[in-house]
């Protein structure tokens, strides 16, 4: 029974920690993109971002965030080139989505490169972001 | 029994073979020997692909104990098993051979001369075929009794050997069926039934005890041996904590490289490929790494350290020293080894050519062991 007591705590402990630490993250982020000069940061624009199509001046092909990451973000992706399973965004699904600043900035920049030609402002960082922590 | 013809035929038994009596002159277990080294013989050629390793490899510990036992069983055998009986000699041989070609055959009660000499062949191939497929196993995969005894160099020369080997006991064995049928035609009688039934037209002074508990023995020792070999998942037993060797890893790596792909042990790529590929981040096939100094110097350095050239697998040590030094390919599906191993490998276009974790159990490690390998398993489209 001790052994079971101490294991939810552990548990516990832990889920409460990677909230935290995961609220933590995105809140200092936004603030960052918003002292760069974003503001209102809103679920809708982000969704649209997230659904707009860009054609690759390479290329030639059209893309969009939801080529890899699927429509539902609480779905697994799928790598474009690749072919590899992209764990889902939404941290509802998975919590440790969200939870390393320096991951989710390397991230918005190369994918969006890849995605837009071009890095995203930090109004779109902003927006995108809240789009995803509200999944 | 024996009436004298001088119109006979010559040979130790002088009478025509039809006018001798059916006695067993094979005992049990010379034509349980005979049969499962055939057998064994037969799936060692179909077993030679990598992904079939273990069968291969049971059936070369199968091979041992046969040719073991029949070299007991040439001594303590029944007459006709004995080798005293059937003596390799030149002179016997060519007296034979010359007496099937004037189409009156010397009739043996056991082996003729000529079949002397394949027997005796066969054995030595057959104890050399265990030979070096044990050098091979242990010095080129770092596997079986032999683990990372010898240079991967030895192993690759014994490989070579081995193959050659197989081809000469292919050719040997195609002599013996093919003397087999020409004195099955040319004395009227069955050889290859004789050797399932132990029956042969003979002397009666020449029949021999059947020994069919000396042949139960053997079964169960080849029944033992294979229940010992197969018991449990041969790669997660005995590959896994013996022979299949661990690799360097490093967390870093498998997060920056792994997001995107399978984590590419650094061992599979020579240390110039490493620099080039690292040293362009911002067009990696296509795609902008955004790598900060820092850290891809770090990663450069866990590449530089652990490359082919350090020799940590047996593919590290095949890529190092089969890729051309002028050359630094930056996929590891363009270096020469890759493509001499996957050349042949039909599945190869089911499954992304980034995702060797469809048939490498052991990819994320990055062993490539062929006893990891699990073909089965390719699906079409599925990531790692």
């Amino acid at each position: 029974m001790t052994a079971s007591r101490a294991l939810a705590r552990l548990v516990l402990g832990a889920t409460l920690a990677a909230t935290g630490a995961l609220a933590a993250a995105v809140d200092d982020l936004l603030q960052q993109f918003h002292a760069q000069g974003g503001h209102d940061f809103t679920v809708a624009a982000g969704e649209k971002l997230w659904q707009q199509d860009f054609k690759d001046a390479k290329s030639g092909e059209s893309r969009r965030c939801a080529l890899c990451h699927t429509n539902d973000l609480r779905a697994t992706g799928k790598h474009a080139v690749t072919g590899k399973a992209i764990k889902p965004m939404a941290p509802s699904v998975n919590p440790e989505r969200l939870a390393d600043a320096a991951k989710v900035e390397k991230w918005l920049e190369r994918n969006c490169k890849w995605t837009l030609g071009r890095s995203c402002t930090p109004q779109e960082k902003g927006d995108v972001l809240t789009m995803i922590r509200s999944r | 029994m024996k009436c004298f013809d001088p119109s006979g035929p010559p040979g130790p038994e002088g009478v025509f073979p039809e006018r001798l009596p059916r006695v067993r002159v094979w005992d049990a277990p010379t034509r349980l020997f005979h049969w499962t080294l055939a057998a064994a013989f037969a799936g060692e050629w179909l077993t030679r692909d990598a992904r079939y390793i273990d069968l291969h490899e049971f059936l070369g510990y199968a091979i041992a104990l046969l040719v073991a036992f029949r070299l007991f069983w040439g001594v303590a055998g029944t007459r006709w098993a004995r080798f005293a009986s059937f003596r390799p000699t030149v002179a016997g041989a060519a007296r034979h051979l010359a007496s099937l070609a004037r189409r009156t055959p010397e009739h043996h009660a056991g082996h003729n001369p000529a079949g002397s000499w394949a027997i005796h062949a066969l054995l030595v191939l057959a104890a050399l075929q265990v030979a070096t497929g044990l050098v091979t196993l242990g010095a080129e995969e770092r596997l079986g009794p032999l683990s990372g005894r010898f240079s991967y160099a030895l192993g690759d020369s014994a490989h070579a050997v081995h193959e050659a080997l197989a081809w000469a006991m292919l050719g040997v064995v195609a002599l013996h069926v093919a003397g087999v049928i020409a004195g099955s035609i040319l004395e009227r009688q069955n050889l290859v039934a004789s050797m399932l039934t132990g029956l042969k037209r003979a002397s009666a002074a020449s029949a021999v005890e059947a020994k069919r508990g000396v042949a139960f023995a053997l079964a169960a020792v080849l029944g033992m041996a294979a229940l010992a070999y197969f018991r449990g998942d041969a790669f997660d037993a005995r590959a896994q904590p013996r022979a299949v060797p661990l690799l360097v890893q490093d967390a870093e790596w498998a997060s920056q490289c792994g997001d995107c792909h399978m984590a590419y042990h650094p061992s599979l790529l020579p240390a110039r490929s490493w620099a080039a590929l690292l040293a362009r981040g911002a067009d990696h096939f296509g795609e902008d790494l955004s790598l900060d100094d820092a850290t891809r110097v770090r990663l450069a350095m866990f590449a530089a350290r652990n490359a082919a050239e350090a020799h940590a697998s047996p593919a590290a040590w095949k890529i190092a020293t089969t890729t051309p030094p002028a050359n630094a390919p930056e996929r590891i599906t363009d270096t020469p080894y890759w493509k001499q191993r996957h050349a042949r490998v039909a599945e190869i276009g089911a499954v992304h050519a980034s995702d060797c974790g469809a048939c490498h159990r052991d990819a994320d490690g990055g062993s490539f062991s062929p006893r990891a390998i699990r073909v089965a398993r390719a699906v079409p489209g599925k990531g790692s």
